[in-house]
Formats: C-alpha cells, structure tokens, sequence
C-alpha cells in the first residue's frame, strides 16, 4: 500500500518540480485546499485490491 | 435537420435561404445568448449556394444535404480559426478541417460558424472568461448555465439559431449541456467516431459527437461522421450501420435497466419523478424494465480524475510553463492538479477502468439499454457552487459530472434526450446507455421515447 501524500509546501514544490513546473508558493498555496480533497479522493485508489488486475486501455481494437 | 434535408431535397426551400435565416437569428439573438465564438456568415452562404447548384444538377450528397450545422469551437476547420474557447489560440488558423468536419461537409452539411464552449473543454458548466459564458435559453428568472463544455453547442440547438451541432464529451460535455437545454446529444462509444484534428482534453476520454433536437437527427449526423480513420489509431474498422434505418419505433421487448442506486436515487426529486415517469413510458410502449445498480460506479470520480488530470496538463504542459496566465482560473487551476497524481495512481486507475467496463458489460449482458438520468440536476444559476442531492450536499460541478463520466470512463455509447421540465420550467434529461458499438439501440430507445412524448417540442422563449 503506497503512503498517504505530504501536503506541505515543502512536498508541493518538490512535486511540481518533479513534473517539470516552477510555480510560486502564492500560486501552490492557492490550490493547497483542493489539492487536499484530491489526494483524499485518490487514497480511495490504494484501498482497492488490484493486483490481478491488467489496466485497462481504450483501445478496444475492433 | 432531417425534417429541413427532407424540405431542400423536395426543392421546396433553398439552402441559401435556409443559411440567411439562420444566420439572421443569430444575429438577432446571439449577442446576449452568446453561443458562438466565430459566425461564418460568408463562407456559410457561398457553401449554401454551392449546395443548391449540386442539388439543381442532381448530386445531393445525402439526407442532410444543404443544412447548416456549427461544430464546437475545437473542431479544426480549414481557414477558419479554432480557439479551443482560449485565448491562447485566438488567432489559431488550421490549415485541414478535422476529420469529422470534413465528412460532414463530404455529405453537404455546412459550417455556420464555431461553437462556444468551457475553454479548453475543462468544465461541465460551460463558462468562458475570454468569449463570455453560453446564457441557456430555458432562463428561468435568473442566469442559468447552459452546461458544458458544449456549451455553445446546446444553446445554439436549444435557441434553433443552427439545426445540429458537433459537441466533445470527456465527462459529460455533449450529454450535460444536452440535459440542461433541453436537446439531444449523443456521446458514442470509444472508438466509433474520429478524433482527428479534435483538440483533446484527455486522449482516452474524449468521444466526438452529433447534438441536435431529435434522436433521428443524430442518427443521421452520426452516420456520417462515423468510421474508421487512419488519422486517429482509436477508431474502429467495424462497419457503420445506418442508424436511421434502426428507428423503427418500437419498443416491444427493448429490455431495459432502470439505473437506481447512484443514478436515479441521488438526483432531485424532479428529476427522480421524471425519469421514473420515462421508465413507466417505456414499459406501458412494450418494454421490458427492471432495476440494476452498479456498485463499482462509486470508484469512477477517484480514478477518472487520475486519468483526466494526467493526460489533460501533459497536453497543455508547454503552455503551462509559458503561457499559464493566459488561462482562465478555474482552467488553469483544475490543470494544475495534474502535477499531482503520480503514475502509480494513474496506472491503478486504469485498472479500476477495467473493473467498471466489465460490470456495465455484465449489466448489459441481459439487458439492450440502461436507463438514468443525464444530470441529477437542473441548470443551476450562474455562480452556484453547492447543490443537494439525494445522497446529500455536492458540489455543482461534481454534480453535473457525476451520472455521465462512468460512460466516458467505460467506454459506452449514451444518449441524453429531454424527458420533462422542472416546475420552474427547466428541461430535465434522460440518459440511455448501450453496449460497445450498439449505437443502433441506443438510438431507437431515445427516438421511440421521443415519438411517446412531447417534450423535444417544447422551445424557449426568447425576446
């Protein structure tokens, strides 16, 4: 099971940085409170059991 | 649009006249509703002209010949700008008409001019801070979205200032607008339609689709957008069925299930009241209904978000670093909430993805269609953020999203048609879903309940 996401500003900025932007800290704190309704909605993802489970893709091939 | 093909093959109407009246209620009418971005007056009226010495010399290219129709401002079209409803590509010029336009000139539709919409398709109420927000045309004493992100798309149809639209549905962008304006839109299955020269929001979300005043009218759009497409790898090489041909009326042993819990049962009470009312339409015209749940749906908002944020900032990244200023707020907010999801969710939600298209597969396995409506809600007033639902209080976003993105998420084709109208005077929507490629039925049960009922006659009033 993956650990819980940090939402500090510290781990905002890393992760943003990790995805290639540089925004300011005005501009992290700004999204900060729906940033931490996202990350409770995807750690509904890690309490499913998955693992014989292929993703699946759209490409249907028909 | 099939009722005014069948006027201009007849010769009893011209397709220039068709185009001028048209154009001139767009004139008269379109500076407060704002549905397009682009009215191609000129380009309009040549096309018209050209379609009516094709028809004098006997080449009518088909049912929808000479009719004037408006795609979604993120449709390419050649030498007409396509702005995605963005300020970013306000003088964005294509030099091809994407795949779908074309086709649909190829069966003599022509452009009247570029839809409104949510910019860059990232909103199901359809706003635009750059080209004003689409007013729906059902006002009912207050500013009403019109629902996105065709916005455009369902004020044009709703307000009859263009016959059909094209609209994109990533959540519910052709169903949602469809809904809250009291038309009908279809969102066909992944891989039926091209993408091609589409702008996309999240490449394994997006469907193209035909928006209209009636299901036969889709029907006859869909026929001829349909289709595999080199252009787009996505699409299918199963043949394309004449969807006009299936609209038989008949309902008799159609089988259909009643979507109750978190469909029908979380939308207000009205909107309760008039899909159930549908259902019993349905089953007194011969149908077989009955009740089914799909429990895996309650997983659709966590994982489609994973997918939607993901592939939404990787195609808008660059601007994003360049030019993120230039969006709206609400856009450029909801873009950087991508950064954010990393690929391990990504991946777990594609494997939630295959979850949900097997249990509305297995619920589709025993049945032809299943029954819900398109939006829990009414249009909600400008500026309204919360809302009540069945299941308690939502924000109106996700509400509006909620019973349409699990069929972006699956795959399957679904429908939105009208099914009644608020006390208020709101239309209500009903949505049909279908099995993969069976757009055929899907189409049938919208158009056979249309021919049961009234309520696609119904039209705003308009000063």
């Amino acid at each position: 099971m993956l650990p819980p996401m940090e939402i500090d500003l510290d781990s905002m900025r890393r992760a943003v940085r990790l995805a290639g932007f540089d925004w300011s800290d005005a501009e992290l704190e700004a999204i900060r409170p729906i940033l931490e309704r996202t990350l409770a909605l995807l750690a509904q993802l890690e309490a499913l059991r998955l693992s014989d489970l292929e993703p699946a893709t759209q490409y249907r091939m028909v | 649009m099939a009722e005014l093909g069948r006027m201009i093959a007849k010769k009893e109407v011209s397709p220039v006249e068709v185009v001028r009246t048209h154009l001139a209620r767009v004139t008269a009418l379109d500076g407060k509703l704002r549905a397009f971005i682009t009215v191609c007056g000129e380009q309009a009226l040549a096309a018209a002209r050209t379609a009516e010495a094709e028809l004098m010399a006997g080449r009518a290219a088909g049912p929808l010949h000479g009719v004037p129709y408006g795609p979604k401002d993120l449709y390419n079209t050649k030498g007409v700008r396509t702005t995605g409803g963005s300020r970013i590509l306000a003088d964005a010029v294509p030099t091809e008409d994407s795949t779908v336009v074309a086709r649909l000139a190829a069966a003599g539709l022509i452009v009247l001019g570029k839809l409104n919409m949510h910019e860059f398709a990232y909103g199901p109420e359809g706003l635009n801070a750059h080209y004003g927000d689409a007013m729906n045309p059902w006002d009912g004493g207050a500013h009403r979205v019109a629902g996105g992100s065709s916005s455009g798309s369902g004020v044009a149809v709703a307000a009859a200032l263009c016959p059909g639209a094209l609209g994109s549905d990533t959540g519910g962008s052709i169903r949602i607008p469809a809904s809250l304006c009291g038309i009908s839109g279809l969102k066909p299955t992944y891989g039926r339609v091209s993408r091609a020269g589409v702008l996309p929001l999240s490449w394994s979300m997006d469907h193209a689709g035909p928006m209209a005043r009636t299901v036969e009218d889709c029907a006859l759009m869909l026929r001829a957008m349909a289709g595999y497409d080199p252009a787009d790898p996505t699409t299918s090489v199963l043949p394309v069925p004449d969807y006009a041909a299936a609209l038989t009326g008949d309902v008799r042993g159609l089988r259909v299930g009643l979507l109750r819990a978190h469909f029908t049962d979380v939308a207000a009470a009205e909107v309760r009241a008039a899909v159930e009312k549908a259902a019993k339409t349905l089953e007194q015209a011969g149908a077989v209904v009955d009740e089914v749940g799909l429990a895996q749906i309650e997983h659709v908002p966590a994982a489609s978000f994973a997918v939607v944020a993901t592939e939404a900032l990787a195609y808008h990244a660059e601007w994003m670093r360049t030019r993120a200023a230039d969006y709206q707020p609400d856009v450029r907010e909801r873009l950087k909430l991508g950064a954010f999801v990393s690929g391990v969710h990504y991946v777990r939600a594609q494997q939630v993805r295959q979850l949900v298209r097997r249990e509305v597969d297995a619920a589709l396995a025993r049945r032809d269609v299943l029954l819900a409506p398109a939006t829990p809600i009414p249009a909600p007033a400008l500026g309204e953020k919360t809302t009540r639902l069945g299941d308690g209080p939502s924000d109106v976003r996700s509400a509006l999203l909620r019973l349409t993105r699990p069929f972006n998420f699956s795959g399957h084709p679904a429908c939105s048609v009208p099914c009644g109208f608020t006390s208020t005077g709101l239309p209500i929507g009903l949505q049909f879903v279908g099995r993969p490629f069976d757009e055929a039925t899907v189409l049938r049960a919208g158009d056979a309940y249309q021919r049961l009922t009234e309520w696609r006659a119904r039209r705003p009033v308009l000063a």
